[in-house]
């Protein structure tokens, strides 16, 4: 199969897996409980919730329902949010900012570390830290993130007194505009660097928390590939003419083992995105995640419906753009399929 | 250089034929498999976890009516661990954390060996109707997998047990939903790829029913990757329901080690950090040690797929 048919057959089921999703979704709306359950009030009538079925179509044929929802979220309408008093779109929107800084950070931070932690174990496997890495990467997969960031805040908030939770400091966060929600942007466009520094101190211990899982499945990929990429011929012959370890391993092999650990980001992104809900309730940040964790608590099943397919098609969408990307960068995967 | 003194390397035995081949081949996996240290301190721990479960009911005095939810004791609250009768001491609510953390292994086995007995049960077959058959129905049925991969795992599981309504049995229902997609893929690869080998024409030249080719052929040498992935969704899925039941979507006071955490986390800027730590640790070695043995599992089974 030529790249551009492999690229254009993704395109094409790109669509049907998003309507797809779209289907479970609404499904989910419909399997359990009342999807109005959170508009009636003790006080209405039997006619009042009769009249308010009605209103949302909920005597309609389940396609012709499923198709009114559809054609709402496709011009924006997403029904009301009731965990936070406002259309769903709109909730989504002022949020949306807050969860995206955390998880830019967050990436960083776990591709930095991953790929410098692979490096480290795989440039000397089997010795101390080589075995060090696989203890992160292990530990990294079975961490439950509720009870990492717990922990961490038992040492740096309780007894260290470091770092504390919440998003920003709220005299400093009302020196500056906010034209973006992400505050360390917003700083940067205000000039202000007293309150560029405040952002970054709260998104420390959040980051930190959030790019552990990513760092762990990151690393395990680059320490693996590149042991393997380390016993290809190439790198025999870049040493045989004389080229230092040091050299061989920054120009050769580990640019080439960084190509498959490209395939994890995808997963690994799958992982920041499902750990949002968990570090935002527990460090109090005001991101879509703690809208979801709301919502969940609350049955408010407008948000859920909304997050749920927000944060698929962004991570199909992601899963998309990793796909495409490997398939140029390492034409053998397209070619042999 | 070829180092002609070393032993040459075994060929792979296939695992069908009498039951002489299959205890020979459980030996030689089994001993391949303790060769790896990380892989028995995986064992030990889980024998620990498993031993704790089961001794639950003797080692603490089981609450009446519902062993499973947590004893209260409203004269001892936010006692440290080490107080007498509370060797991890109490909640902010008065529960034991030993006896938590103790009935919480229990639940961790019911809640996995159900789920993961749903899943691989239910992704088996899809994944074999698919890969064996082929055609239009592998074509339906990969579609309907692909979707449900669309949603990341936790997020599913989240808002089925979220419209379903708060409890742990929402949990396993929403976890087994959840967790069967990854089965059927797996084994639609499997399977087709051991079709293609010399052995199955051999059956059905020789005039082998489909399904006996099936059965005989064909399943049991597409089941390894299976076992390993369900070996580390032992732990995975206890990590999960433990993630849910911590945002809240188990019973209050069930005892269960998400929602030890999640009670414990009210009292840590107080100082109380055992309410929480504790069970927190339990999940992470519950997940760390079933991890630890399907890492080995797959090294042994399966030296190709060791990358992924």
């Amino acid at each position: 199969m030529q790249i551009r048919d492999y690229v254009i057959r993704r395109l094409m089921i790109f669509p049907l897996i998003i309507v797809g999703t779209s289907i479970i979704v609404f499904a989910l709306s419909r399997v359990g409980g009342n999807p109005i359950a959170i508009y009636i009030e003790h006080e209405m009538s039997a006619e009042e919730v009769a009249e308010l079925e009605d209103r949302y179509g909920l005597n309609d044929p389940l396609p012709v329902q499923y198709l009114a929802w559809a054609g709402g979220v496709l011009t924006g309408d997403m029904g009301w949010s009731a965990v936070s008093a406002q259309p769903v779109t709109e909730a989504l929107f002022d949020r949306i900012g807050a969860s995206l800084e955390l998880a830019i950070f967050a990436a960083i931070i776990a591709i930095l570390m991953g790929i410098g932690l692979g490096t480290f174990g795989g440039a000397r496997r089997d010795r101390l830290p080589d075995h060090v890495t696989r203890v992160v990467s292990i530990s990294g997969a079975s961490m439950p993130i509720f009870w990492f960031a717990i922990l961490l805040l038992i040492l740096f908030w309780v007894n260290l007194g470091w770092f504390s939770t919440g998003r920003s400091d709220p005299t400093i966060f009302a020196t500056i505009a906010h034209p973006t929600g992400i505050y360390t942007l917003d700083a940067l466009l205000a000039g202000n660097f007293t309150a560029f520094a405040d952002a970054i101190h709260y998104l420390v211990l959040p980051s930190l928390t959030l790019a552990f899982g990513a760092t762990a499945i990151i690393a395990r990929m680059m320490r693996s590939s590149l042991v393997e990429e380390l016993n290809e011929d190439y790198v025999d012959a870049a040493r045989a003419k004389g080229l230092p370890e040091r050299l061989v391993l920054r120009r050769h092999a580990r640019r080439n083992a960084l190509i498959p650990t490209v395939t994890v980001i995808g997963l690994g992104f799958g992982f920041l995105l499902q750990g949002t809900v968990v570090v935002e309730i527990i460090y109090r940040w005001p991101g879509i995640g703690r809208w979801m964790a709301d919502a969940v608590l609350r049955g408010d099943q407008a948000t859920i419906m909304a997050y749920v397919l927000f944060t698929s098609i962004l991570f199909l969408f992601v899963n998309l753009v990793v796909d495409v990307m490997y398939a140029y960068l390492d034409r053998r995967v397209v070619l042999g399929a | 250089m070829v180092d002609l003194t070393a032993p040459p390397t075994p060929a792979p035995v296939p695992i069908q034929g009498p039951w002489a081949v299959r205890a020979r081949r459980f030996a030689e996996v089994s001993r391949e498999v303790l060769r790896n240290p990380t892989t028995v301190i995986g064992l030990v721990i889980i024998v620990l976890l498993l031993s704790m479960a089961i001794l639950a009911p003797v080692l603490t005095t089981p609450n009446v009516p519902d062993p499973y939810q947590m004893p209260r004791d409203w004269g001892a609250r936010d006692e440290p661990p080490g107080t007498p009768g509370f060797p991890l001491g109490t909640t902010t609510t008065g529960g034991d954390v030993f006896y938590g953390v103790l009935w919480g292994a229990r639940t961790s086995l019911q809640l996995s060996v159900i789920v993961v007995g749903i899943t691989v049960t239910v992704g088996v077959i899809v994944g074999s109707l698919a890969g064996f058959i082929g055609g239009k129905i592998d074509e339906i049925l990969m579609r309907i997998v692909d979707v449900f991969l669309a949603i990341p795992e936790l997020i599913f599981a989240l808002a089925i047990a979220a419209v379903l309504g708060p409890s742990f049995g929402n949990i396993i229902f929403a976890l087994a939903v959840v967790f069967w997609v990854k089965y059927a893929r797996i084994i639609r690869g499997q399977i087709i790829h051991i079709k293609q080998n010399e052995y199955v024409d051999a059956a059905r030249v020789s005039g082998d029913s489909r399904f006996k080719i099936y059965r005989k052929d064909v399943l049991p040498n597409s089941i390894t990757p299976v076992m390993v992935q369900a070996t580390m969704d032992m732990g995975g899925i206890v990590l999960t329901a433990a993630t849910l039941s911590f945002i809240g979507l188990a019973e209050a006071g069930l005892a269960e080690w998400g929602v030890l955490v999640a009670d414990g986390q009210a009292g840590i800027s107080a100082g109380k950090w055992w309410a929480s730590t504790f069970p927190g640790l339990m999940v992470f070695l519950w997940a760390l040690a079933f991890n630890l043995v399907g890492d080995g599992l797959r090294d042994v089974l399966d030296p190709r797929t060791e990358r992924r």
